[in-house]
Formats: structure tokens, C-alpha cells, sequence
């Protein structure tokens, strides 16, 4: 196993080769590399010395790291490179490309290569993009962060994953994304999202306008705000409302309360009255508390309900609700006196005891939070309790709404397409 | 078919030949030509001849790469001799350019204070323009309002022909070379070359080729273009020669600048003389300071693989604007400051410039032989052995001038 963990292509270009007496046999010129699956691999060295280069073997590579890279062979005996139109090499024909989309428009370009080891195999893993990648190129790197750190930022990754790439084939022309736009709607949306922020802001923009509504609903949440708000000035408005009306209300609340206020007027207006109302509750809360978390789509039924007629009204009610997993129990103004979980429904056996109330099996004991809590208050109770969902509830201790898990959990880890630094 | 091919559609394959061999008589090129013809008569019109079989050539060379590979100069040097010297010789450009930028404001502000403006409206209200137009214009404007810009360049044409010269020695100086041992003769003889190739046109000239997408079929429309343009280039300049020639040599004033020129014409060549040699060069100027720094924003983000674009925002492309941006505003600054240290700025551009002359164009020439990029559009061994002994040749001009121009400033 040559290769533990990961360096940068520029890490061991040009530096010397020792055979096995600990001679230098040259020096590492480029890296031979075939389409592998899932990633490319690295099946042979090219090592250059005086005006000949020779080839040596993965297999007869003895340890290849960013300090040293030696080989099972002898200097002398070292096979010659013979020169085939089919090889690939990373620096030659892979480096210092420019990088396009599916299309054929510009991106970015390949400032360096980061290798993995993966099962005894040395793999392209990702490709830089960003200053970093340039920085190490030129040696500068180490300098580049301490003058950044002086400034008190850093200096971002820019990687794309290889995954990302289109399979190399040999005597490439440019080096495409595989952003295959008729597919992207079968990736999952955080996926899609990933790749719409890691590419520049008009492709990006290009991509999810060409994603169908359902699909733009369920990524949208998932980028930067920044983009997001981006994204749905850039868009006709009746489009952009069509894709806000098919959001969860809270997710569509946090992106319409990024927008100028008459912006939001007009998509109001053009998106079906109740969901629209539904909108403009969540936006009276402040963003960063419970009722700026929170969606007013939840399952409540009075007390009062026989636990065969909950089943009947589950069934219907679900379809558009997101998170089922709690039965919330309102009084008739609405006050939150219970809960079922899904869980204890089912354990009720409702098709031999179809006459049990609500009321009889619910939990009264309702930890809850008020509409006006800081959002640490909301994910403290949430990891105290174990719960999946927690209600919100105005002074009145009237229901007003949920905040589910994944909310909170994305304001604690924001997901990779939200971070300010792509980072792979 | 291919001669059904409309007027209509050949003009639409014009422009970045044209433009950049207008561009190409900025500030400082309108500075040579007015000071050697002050200075030597018509003994220096010779030069134009070599220095346009010069310009067609390596131009001609940077118009068919861009054709057969579609991408920029500096997109292939940073593909083929990777990012290290790409990126100092960007580097280099940068500050050579900003010379070349403080160069043109500084034309701006002396032709526009001839023509009774103050330099301290009229420096920041350019800029300000200038700045205006790329990061919040369009490309159609940008383009529309250079080609119109282009137009102005024959004010130096009327101007010549209302100095009424003396044709027969006009033609005979031309086509006959004085030889002559006058260091400042052979000084002025190797400026004029090295103001009319610089390193960041050929940038610029492959670019907007590659940009506009020619294909190789229609090569022969840009070809011409090119042969036109760098001969109507010439041409302008020759006038410059001509009226400073004919006005002030004969009266043996001598002048350091442009705008010198301007005022000097009046007694001889009339007021309305003055006025278009004042206007033409305020045009020339500010035309120089839109394409130099736009031109370095565009092939230094196309090196690094940062976005650029006319059409695109500060947050869709921060370096492209930025770069454009901190050229302008630093060449306003320079010229706007008393005391600051212009001549120097301006020599260490020159400097630069012959310093990075020859990389650029030995680079060009290792690429236009690729077979590999090129395939059957490769150099011939006559164009080669052309392009060489024409870049040879400049390597060892500009060489020459960077050498005195540094003597003379210690």
C-alpha cells in the first residue's frame, strides 16, 4: 500500500525518484493514469532522466509520499517510456485545463490535482480550483496563509470531487462536469445542490432553472441564502412562485424574508391563498427563533377522536404534511393539551380497539417551546428530549407549530451547499 | 455558396482586428510618432514600412491561432508551459499595463486642458466613465462605442493633409531609408516598433478573435482584416510623422509630448489643425484607457481561470472587475497627485514591456508549431523563418530600447 491518505500533485512533481540502493533513478515527471471505477487511477510513474524518461510500474512503486517516492527496481534497470497516442497524464493532458459544463460554457480551471489512497491504488480523488491550488503550485502556499491569517480570514478550499468529472478518455480536449442536466433531477436534492454551488454563479443559475418545479422546491432549501435569494430574483415571477407554493412553508418563509418586501408582495400574491397565508404567519416571527423555525404544517386532532377515525383522518391529512411522526391533541381553541406518537397509535391496536379515544392514550406531559425562543432554547430541547419534532406555542398555549430535527440540525451543521467555504 | 456570402455577414466577422490595430496608436504611440517627426522630419517615415511587415506578421500568427484552437493567448501559454510562468508574466503585464493606463490618462488630461477643460474634472469624470461603462455597461455598447472611437482616428489624417506637405519628399523619404548614427535617431527609430507590438495586444488580438468564435473556414475574412488594420494602423501613424514633420520640424521646435504638439501646430497649420490633432488624441488616449485595462482583466482571469466577462457583476466575476477596476483607479490617482513619479512609471512599463516581449512571442511561436494544437494550420518553413528573424529582430530592438531608457533614467 504506497499511498496512505492524500497529497497534491504539485506536492511531488519534479521531485527525485530513489531507486532502491537509495540512488536517484530521476526525476517524477508525470503520472500515468487510466478511467477507473469510481475513480481514476494512477498505473505508472514517468521519471525523467538527462534527456530520457522511463516508466515504472505502480506495482514496482515502493513508497510514494510527499517526502518520498521510491521504487522496488534498480536506476539502471528502469524500463523506457515508449510513447502511445492512448495514454493519459495528469499533468500534461489534466492540469491547467479549463474545466466546462456539460454544455461546453468555461468554469474554472484545474489549478491542481489532489490523489487518495483507495485500497492499495493510488485515485485521482478531487481537482482545485481555487487560489489555494495556484498558491501551492507556485510554492507560496504556507505564505499565502500567513498573510490571510494576518487578516484574520483564511484561505478557502476550492475542491470539486472527481465525481463530479466526466470519465477521462484519452486525448481529451477539455475537461467536462458531469452536471448531467437530464439526469439532475434523479440526484437527490442535496446533491444538486452541491453541484449548483460549486459551479459559477450563472451556471449554477442556468442548471436550476432547468430543473422541474418539484425539484427546484426540494434544492432550493438547500443552498446558501445568498443564492437562494439570487436565484429567485433572477426567475419570472410566476415561475419562482409556482416553485416557493410546492416549499414547506417555514423553508419558503426563510427565503421570502430575504427578499425586498415588495418582491415578496408580488410572489404572494400569485401563490394560492391559503399557502399564502400560511407564509406571511411564519413571517412574523423573528428568523432565529422558534417561530421563525418552525412549519404550521403539523397533525392535530381533538381529544375527543377515536383512534379508528385518527387512522382514517392520518391517511388523508399526511400526504402533505412533513413530519407525521406526532399526533398533536388541541382543544377546541386550540390549546395543546397531548401528544400520540405514531409509534403509540399503532401499539393502541385501533382495528381491535377502534372505540379508544385520543384522549385516552395520549401523553399530557408536552414539552414545548413558545414561539419567541431563541433557536438554542428549541435544539436544547430537542437533544434533551429525544424528540423528532418539538410543538411551538404561543402565550395562550395555543399550538402554532413544529420545529423538526433537520431544521435544527442544519442551523447547527449547515449542509456542505449552505457553508460560505466549498469544501469537498 | 461561398459567394453569395452577404456584406452584411463579413462585417459581422470584423472587429477585433480592426479595434485592436486602432488601439494600437494610443498615448503613447501618438508620443512617438508627434516627437519624431519634431524631431528628425520626414527622415523616420521609413520605419513604418518594416514595422508594418512586422505587425501583419505576428498578428497574422495570433489571429489564425485564435481561429484554429478557439481559445486566448494567455489560456494556451498557461495550458502548454503551466502556472508558473503564466503567472509572473501576468504579474508582469499587470504593472506594465498600469503604465501604459497611467500613460493614457495622461494624454487624456494634457489633450483635454488644450482644448480649455481642467485636468482635475476631467481626469476623475473619465475614469469615472470609463469605469461606468464595462462594469455596469453591456458588450453591444462597449463594442459599438469603440468601433465609433475607432471612426475619430482619421482627425489625424485631415490634420495631416491640412499641413500641406511636400509629397515629393514625403514619398521619397518613405520609400528611401535614411541611415544615420544619431543615437537619439536609432532610439526613436526602435520606439516606434516597440510602441506599435507590445506584448498585451497580442493578448487582446487572440481573445476577441477566439471570443467572437471565427471559424477556421471564414479565416480568410479575419486574415484581411488583419493585412487592412495593420496597415491603416501605419497609415495614421504616418500622418502624425507627416504634420509634425511638415509644421514644427520646419521651424525647428522641438517638443516631449503629444499635447505639445497640439498647441505647436496652431501658428502653423491653423486653428481647426490644433483642435483635431487635440481631439483625436483625447480619444486616442481615453480609448487606450478602456482597452489596456480591460484587456489585462480579461486574459489574466482567462490564465487563472477566474471568470470574466462585459456582462457580468462584481459578485459573478470579483477578480475580472477588480482588476479593471484597480487599473483605472490607480492610473487616475497617479496623474492626479503632484509630484507623482510618472516618467519613472512610464519607463518601468517600457522596461517591462521589452522584458516580456520576447517570452511572449517565443511562447507564441513554440505554440503556432504544435502540431498537436494546430494540426495543418502550423507555420511553413517560410513563415517561419519570417516570424523568427520578425522576433529576433524586435528581441533585440526593445532589448536595445529597455537597455537606454534605463541608462537615461540613471
Amino acid at each position: 500500500m504506497p499511498l496512505f491518505g492524500e497529497l497534491f500533485l504539485s506536492e511531488i512533481i519534479k521531485k527525485p525518484v530513489l531507486d532502491f540502493k537509495g540512488d536517484v533513478a530521476g526525476k517524477l515527471k508525470d503520472i500515468l493514469v487510466i478511467k477507473g471505477l469510481p475513480l481514476p487511477v494512477v498505473t505508472a510513474l514517468i521519471v525523467k532522466r538527462g534527456k530520457k524518461s522511463y516508466r515504472i510500474e505502480w506495482s514496482s512503486v515502493n513508497i510514494f509520499n510527499k517526502r518520498i517516492i521510491s521504487t522496488t527496481l534498480l536506476a539502471k534497470e528502469l524500463p523506457p517510456y515508449a510513447p502511445n497516442d492512448e495514454d493519459l497524464f495528469a499533468v500534461r493532458d489534466i492540469l491547467d485545463r479549463q474545466i466546462v459544463d456539460a454544455n461546453g460554457a468555461k468554469v474554472v480551471r484545474v489549478n491542481d490535482i489532489r490523489l487518495e489512497g483507495y485500497h492499495g491504488q493510488a485515485v485521482l480523488s478531487a481537482v482545485d480550483i481555487g487560489m489555494r491550488g495556484i498558491l501551492r503550485r507556485l510554492g507560496l502556499e504556507r505564505q499565502g496563509d500567513e498573510l490571510l491569517r494576518f487578516f484574520r480570514t483564511s484561505l478557502p478550499y476550492n475542491l470539486i470531487s472527481w465525481n463530479y468529472i466526466q470519465p477521462l478518455e484519452p486525448k481529451l480536449k477539455s475537461i467536462a462536469l458531469t452536471v448531467p442536466r437530464q439526469m439532475m433531477s434523479e440526484l437527490h436534492p442535496a446533491d444538486i445542490a452541491e453541484i449548483i454551488s460549486s459551479v459559477s454563479r450563472e451556471e449554477g443559475a442556468s442548471l436550476f432553472q432547468e430543473l422541474d418545479v418539484e425539484a427546484a422546491a426540494d434544492t432550493l432549501p438547500e443552498l446558501e441564502p445568498e443564492v437562494q435569494t439570487a436565484l429567485i430574483s433572477g426567475m419570472e415571477p410566476e415561475k419562482a412562485s409556482d416553485i416557493i407554493e410546492k416549499m414547506q412553508p417555514d423553508e419558503a418563509a426563510d427565503i421570502l424574508s430575504d427578499l425586498p418586501p415588495e418582491k415578496v408582495k408580488i410572489l404572494l400574491e400569485l401563490i394560492e391563498k391559503e399557502d399564502a397565508e400560511d407564509i406571511q404567519e411564519l413571517l412574523t416571527h423573528e428568523e432565529d427563533t422558534a417561530g421563525g423555525l418552525m412549519t404550521n404544517e403539523f397533525l392535530s386532532y381533538p381529544p375527543q377522536t377515536r383512534i379508528c377515525e385518527v387512522m382514517e383522518r392520518f391517511r388523508a391529512d399526511a400526504e402533505d404534511v412533513e413530519t407525521i411522526y406526532y399526533i398533536y391533541v388541541t382543544d377546541e381553541e386550540e390549546r395543546l393539551v397531548g401528544v400520540v406518537s405514531l409509534r403509540e397509535l399503532i401499539l393502541a391496536d385501533p382495528d381491535n380497539h377502534p372505540d379508544k379515544t385520543l384522549s385516552e392514550i395520549m401523553v399530557t406531559n408536552v414539552k414545548r417551546v413558545k414561539a419567541e425562543d431563541d433557536e438554542s432554547i428549541v435544539s436544547a430541547a430537542i437533544s434533551k428530549y429525544n424528540l423528532v419534532a418539538i410543538p411551538v406555542v404561543n402565550e395562550d398555549d395555543q399550538l402554532l407549530g413544529i420545529v423538526t430535527v433537520d431544521d435544527i440540525i442544519d442551523r447547527i451543521l449547515p449542509p456542505k451547499a449552505k457553508r460560505k467555504q466549498r469544501k469537498v | 455558396m461561398k459567394r453569395s456570402r452577404g456584406m452584411m455577414f463579413i462585417l459581422t466577422l470584423l472587429g477585433p482586428g480592426i479595434i485592436t490595430a486602432m488601439i494600437d496608436n494610443d498615448a503613447s504611440g501618438i508620443t512617438t510618432y508627434s516627437v519624431a517627426g519634431a524631431r528628425f522630419g520626414y527622415t523616420l517615415l521609413w520605419t513604418l514600412i518594416p514595422t508594418t511587415i512586422a505587425l501583419i506578421v505576428i498578428q497574422e500568427m495570433i489571429a489564425r491561432m485564435g481561429v484554429v484552437t478557439g481559445k486566448g493567448l494567455s489560456d494556451l501559454i498557461r495550458e502548454n508551459f503551466g502556472v508558473v510562468p503564466t503567472f509572473y508574466m501576468m504579474l508582469g503585464l499587470f504593472f506594465a499595463n498600469l503604465g501604459t493606463t497611467v500613460a493614457n490618462f495622461a494624454g487624456w488630461a494634457a489633450s483635454t486642458e488644450i482644448l480649455g477643460f481642467n485636468r482635475y474634472i476631467m481626469v476623475p469624470a473619465g475614469a469615472f466613465m470609463i469605469w461606468v461603462l464595462v462594469t455596469k455597461g453591456t458588450y453591444r455598447i462597449v463594442e459599438r462605442i469603440l468601433l465609433v472611437a475607432c471612426v475619430l482616428y482619421f482627425g489625424y489624417i485631415v490634420s495631416g493633409l491640412m499641413a500641406h506637405p511636400d509629397w515629393g519628399e514625403v514619398a521619397r523619404h518613405t520609400i528611401i531609408p535614411t541611415i544615420s548614427t544619431d543615437p537619439q535617431y536609432i532610439m526613436l527609430a526602435i520606439a516606434i516598433i516597440g510602441t506599435t507590438i507590445t506584448p498585451w495586444m497580442q493578448f487582446y488580438l487572440q481573445s476577441s478573435i477566439a471570443e467572437k468564435g471565427i471559424s477556421i473556414d471564414n479565416y480568410g475574412v479575419s486574415r484581411t482584416e488583419i493585412w487592412v488594420g495593420s496597415s491603416v494602423t501605419d497609415i495614421i501613424s504616418f500622418f502624425i510623422i507627416l504634420t509634425c514633420a511638415t509644421t514644427l520640424f520646419a521651424s525647428g521646435i522641438r517638443i516631449n509630448e503629444a499635447s505639445e504638439a497640439a498647441v505647436a501646430l496652431r501658428p502653423f497649420a491653423g486653428n481647426y489643425a490644433s483642435v483635431i490633432f487635440a481631439v483625436s488624441l483625447a480619444n486616442a488616449s481615453l480609448l487606450g484607457a478602456i482597452i489596456v485595462p480591460l484587456a489585462t482583466a480579461y486574459y489574466t482571469c482567462e490564465a487563472m481561470g477566474w471568470e470574466a466577462g462585459i456582462n457580468k457583476t462584481f459578485k459573478e466575476a470579483p477578480q475580472f472587475m477588480w482588476i479593471y477596476t484597480t487599473l483605472i483607479v490607480l492610473s487616475a490617482f497617479i496623474i492626479m497627485v503632484p509630484g507623482s513619479p510618472l516618467v519613472f512609471l512610464m519607463v518601468l512599463s517600457s522596461f517591462i514591456n521589452g522584458l516580456l516581449l520576447p517570452f511572449v512571442l517565443v511562447f507564441a511561436l513554440i505554440l503556432v508549431n504544435k502540431k498537436k494544437l494546430m494540426g495543418e494550420h502550423v507555420n511553413n518553413r517560410f513563415m517561419n523563418i519570417v516570424a523568427w528573424l520578425t522576433v529576433i529582430t524586435l528581441i533585440v530592438l526593445t532589448a536595445v530600447l529597455a537597455a537606454v531608457t534605463i541608462i537615461k533614467l540613471l
